[in-house]
């Protein structure tokens, strides 16, 4: 079975500054795949490469076959994606910004409403649907975007954070929600720093440090390659990160 | 109407321009509700109450210009040709600036850039406001001088509508150009080069206009070369295929370059704290000062729409400036008006147009700081803000010196330096009231665009009138240019600090208002 996203020797610069140096991988149908890295390695970029909202500087690029960028518009169409940074009409309600998202997806209308009606309500924002988001609290807004991420039910889902700022609950529930999309044959890139979840919901781990990856595999082989057991100490051997204690002790004496 | 604008004669026809008619309908219904509620500000064309006291303002301005015309007894076709000139300008300026506003700094396309719409559509309900603004401006431009045309030697009837056509015409003409130019420019450049590029772009009416000013006579010498005449069709085809491929350039692929314009910023550059910085503090200011010196100076030279608003007065502070270093041998102590007499007063006019726009800050979602911040600290950061300011005053006037010296002799470079900064002190202790809160803590809004030619014409006014008082009145003697001086030093001395004292006022008010304010959508996406 061809892979739904190809991703091949990909190079992309910011202002000639090249921060994905000829990265490549795969993602199959029905995995759910954790992207790691340390800040500013290039996971937020590489996903956004993948949801044609960046395109390539240099290698290629597609979703479900559709060549990227030539195709953003038809690969848009087939991806679900929670952006790392919600930006928002904030001004709109947050019915009125589900509304947005079903229709700009060519969702039809009455099951746009059923979707909105019992997403929000599995939410419990149905009593917030009439308020503006700007009112809303940071983990409301990222239930919105989860939400609008979901309503035209896309082939491929791609996560940037998107537990941040949510209530335990909230994130209990996205974590079983994950793993039935992923049942139901979704496939799923879910990038975050919350490495006991990635452990909990992943088949296949991706880390990605200084715009090169370094490791592609599943949880087991990982642990077997590094001789670590957790993912946060095989995150930490093949980041080659230091010891967190310098830096706090810096941070305590310069307060002094 | 709704019903039938948006019908099936409609949808055919976006459809065979590539637009995706249900798509582009929901982008107009959705701008238009953030315009409503007040969360797209910057936009002329979206704001219908700007937009009207703009479209007044034109048909006063018009109307003047017409009267004026019509008694001097101007022949019709020069009549005609100088109003179709001014709109055409006019229009230039505005709608150059609106799609600059609409395209550069896309924060609104930051939001959809995921969603499945091509960049046809995109661009389309983005720019559809153009000709909203045409509907508005034109009329106010035409109206007038088109029926004041009747009263002119020789007028045809049917001047009027024909006339208003042809306005209507080189609107369109203008609206789809300034779109070209940018599809052009989007496609060309590298993201990170779009928003300084963007901004000459946008001051080249500007500066057309003050060359134009400047050296009429270079342009009454100018003969169009024969072999363009007769090349003139395919002049006009040529224009039309960069046109039409500067606009395919635009909607074909605007929404994959957007995340690399907005994340394509300049660089900051490594520039280290400032021994000003550090004099501020010593000063008196202490740190609170310092933070405001530091902050205002690198906002002023950051923000792009600071940037931008100032870029519209570049053309005529390069103009003064130019004047000023061509007659820099000629002592204004001499009989004769020279250039340097306007030299302190374009202070007054720089401090005026900065002061009524620095609040505005395309990162004015980053005040919340300021929030924080301990009431008695605005204290300092006023004295840090007008440091900022008076650097502008001392910097100009300390590079100038040493020529004015080698050319006047001491006494009279002195002289004129000491009353020069005196003027210009005291216009910005007047001009520090202007300023409505903490520098780059709002959001632009859409009248700043429109104001600009205003403000340049008021401001062109007040300074001709205190140029000419002041020849008259004080540069016949020395000492009445020394009395003058001291009285001006003693009067800034004096003004600063309640003017001062306001600043902090403002400062503390609207940081009250801003923490109640709602957020609004527009923020600084590049540099």
């Amino acid at each position: 079975m061809p892979p739904i996203v190809s991703f091949d020797r990909v190079v992309f610069s910011y202002d000639y500054v090249e921060v994905l140096h000829e990265i490549s991988f795969s993602l199959r149908a029905g995995e759910v795949v954790g992207l790691l890295g340390p800040n500013g390695a290039g996971k937020s970029t590489s996903i956004k490469i993948i949801a044609g909202i960046l395109a390539p500087g240099r290698g290629a690029v597609s979703v479900a076959g559709l060549p990227l960028p030539e195709r953003a518009v038809d690969v848009k169409q087939r991806i679900g994606y929670v952006p790392e940074a919600a930006a928002l009409f904030e001004s709109l309600t947050g019915q009125e910004f589900l509304e947005l998202s079903g229709r700009l997806h060519g969702v039809e209308e009455d099951t746009l409403q059923m979707r909105i009606r019992e997403i929000l309500e599995a939410f419990a924002l149905s009593s917030e649907r009439s308020s503006r988001l700007d009112t809303y609290s940071k983990g409301m807004r990222q239930k919105v975007l989860i939400a609008a991420a979901l309503l035209h039910n896309p082939e491929l889902i791609l996560l940037d954070e998107p537990l941040s700022g949510l209530d335990v609950n909230a994130a209990i529930m996205i974590k079983d929600l994950i793993a039935s999309l992923a049942a139901a044959g979704k496939t799923i890139l879910y990038s975050s720093h919350v490495l006991d979840v990635v452990e909990k919901v992943c088949d296949r781990v991706l880390i990605i440090h200084k715009g090169s990856l370094i490791a592609d595999g599943s949880l087991d082989s990982l642990r077997a390659t590094t001789h670590r057991e957790s993912l946060e100490d095989v995150f930490r051997t093949l980041t080659h990160s230091a010891s967190v204690e310098p830096g706090v002790a810096r941070i305590v004496a310069a307060l002094r | 109407m709704k019903k039938y604008l948006r019908g099936p004669y409609t949808s055919r026809l976006l459809h065979a321009f590539g637009i995706d008619p249900v798509r582009y309908w929901l982008l107009i219904d959705l701008f238009g509700a953030l315009s409503e509620r007040r969360e797209l500000f910057s936009q002329l064309g979206r704001d219908g109450m700007t937009l009207q006291k703009a479209s007044w303002g034109y048909y006063i301005m018009s109307g003047l210009l017409s009267i004026v015309l019509v008694i001097a007894g101007m022949q019709l076709n020069t009549y005609a040709t100088f109003f179709l000139g001014f709109s055409v300008f006019l229009l230039t300026a505005v709608l150059l600036s609106e799609t600059s506003s609409s395209l550069v700094n896309p924060v609104e396309a930051l939001v959809l850039s995921h969603q499945p719409i091509n960049g046809a559509t995109y661009t389309a309900a983005k720019l559809t406001h153009l000709l909203r603004m045409l509907l508005h401006l034109v009329p106010g431009l035409s109206l007038i001088p088109a029926l004041a045309g009747l009263f002119l030697k020789g007028c045809p009837w049917y001047f009027p509508p024909l006339f208003v056509a042809a306005e209507f015409a080189l609107g369109l003409l203008v609206a789809l150009s300034s779109c070209a130019v940018f599809g052009w420019l989007i496609r060309l450049l590298p993201p990170a080069r779009l928003k300084a590029v963007g901004m000459t772009a946008e001051a080249l009416p500007w500066l057309g206009w003050m060359i134009f000013q400047f050296r009429r006579d270079v342009f009454a010498h100018i003969r169009v070369p024969a072999w363009t005449r007769d090349a003139v069709f395919g002049l006009v085809v040529l224009g039309v295929i960069l046109a039409v491929f500067g606009l395919r350039s635009l909607s074909s692929d605007y929404l994959v370059r957007v995340a690399a314009i907005a994340h394509g910023r300049s660089r900051a550059g490594r520039r280290g704290r400032s021994w000003f910085g550090g004099l501020v503090a010593a000063m008196g200011g202490g740190p609170a000062a310092r933070g405001g010196y530091e902050y205002v100076s690198r906002m002023m030279r950051r923000d792009w729409q600071f940037r931008r608003q100032l870029l519209a007065f570049a053309p005529m502070t390069v103009m003064m400036l130019g004047g000023a270093v061509r007659s820099v041998k000629l002592s204004p102590f001499a009989r004769g008006f020279t250039a340097m007499h306007m030299f302190p007063h374009a202070f007054g006019v720089a401090f005026f147009v900065i002061c009524s726009t620095i609040f505005y800050g395309n990162d004015h979602r980053g005040a919340w700081l300021f929030l924080l911040a301990p009431a008695g600290a605005f204290r300092g950061v006023a004295r840090g803000v007008y440091s900022a300011f008076f650097m502008l005053i001392a910097a100009p006037h300390a590079i100038l010196l040493p020529f004015l010296f080698w050319y006047w002799g001491l006494a009279d470079a002195l002289l004129f330096s000491a009353y020069s900064v005196a003027v210009a002190a005291t216009y910005l202790a007047f001009e520090l009231r202007l300023i409505e809160g903490m520098p780059f803590s709002r959001q632009p809004e859409a009248t700043q665009n429109f104001m600009v030619l205003p403000l340049m014409m008021a401001g062109g006014f007040v300074m001709a009138i205190a140029v000419g008082l002041q020849y008259f009145l004080i540069f016949h003697s020395r000492a009445a240019v020394l009395a003058s001086s001291a009285v001006l030093c003693a009067a800034a001395y004096y003004l600063t600090p309640l003017s001062l004292e306001s600043l902090e006022t403002s400062i503390r008010f609207h940081l009250g208002i801003l923490s109640a304010e709602t957020k609004a959508i527009y923020h600084e996406v590049g540099a």
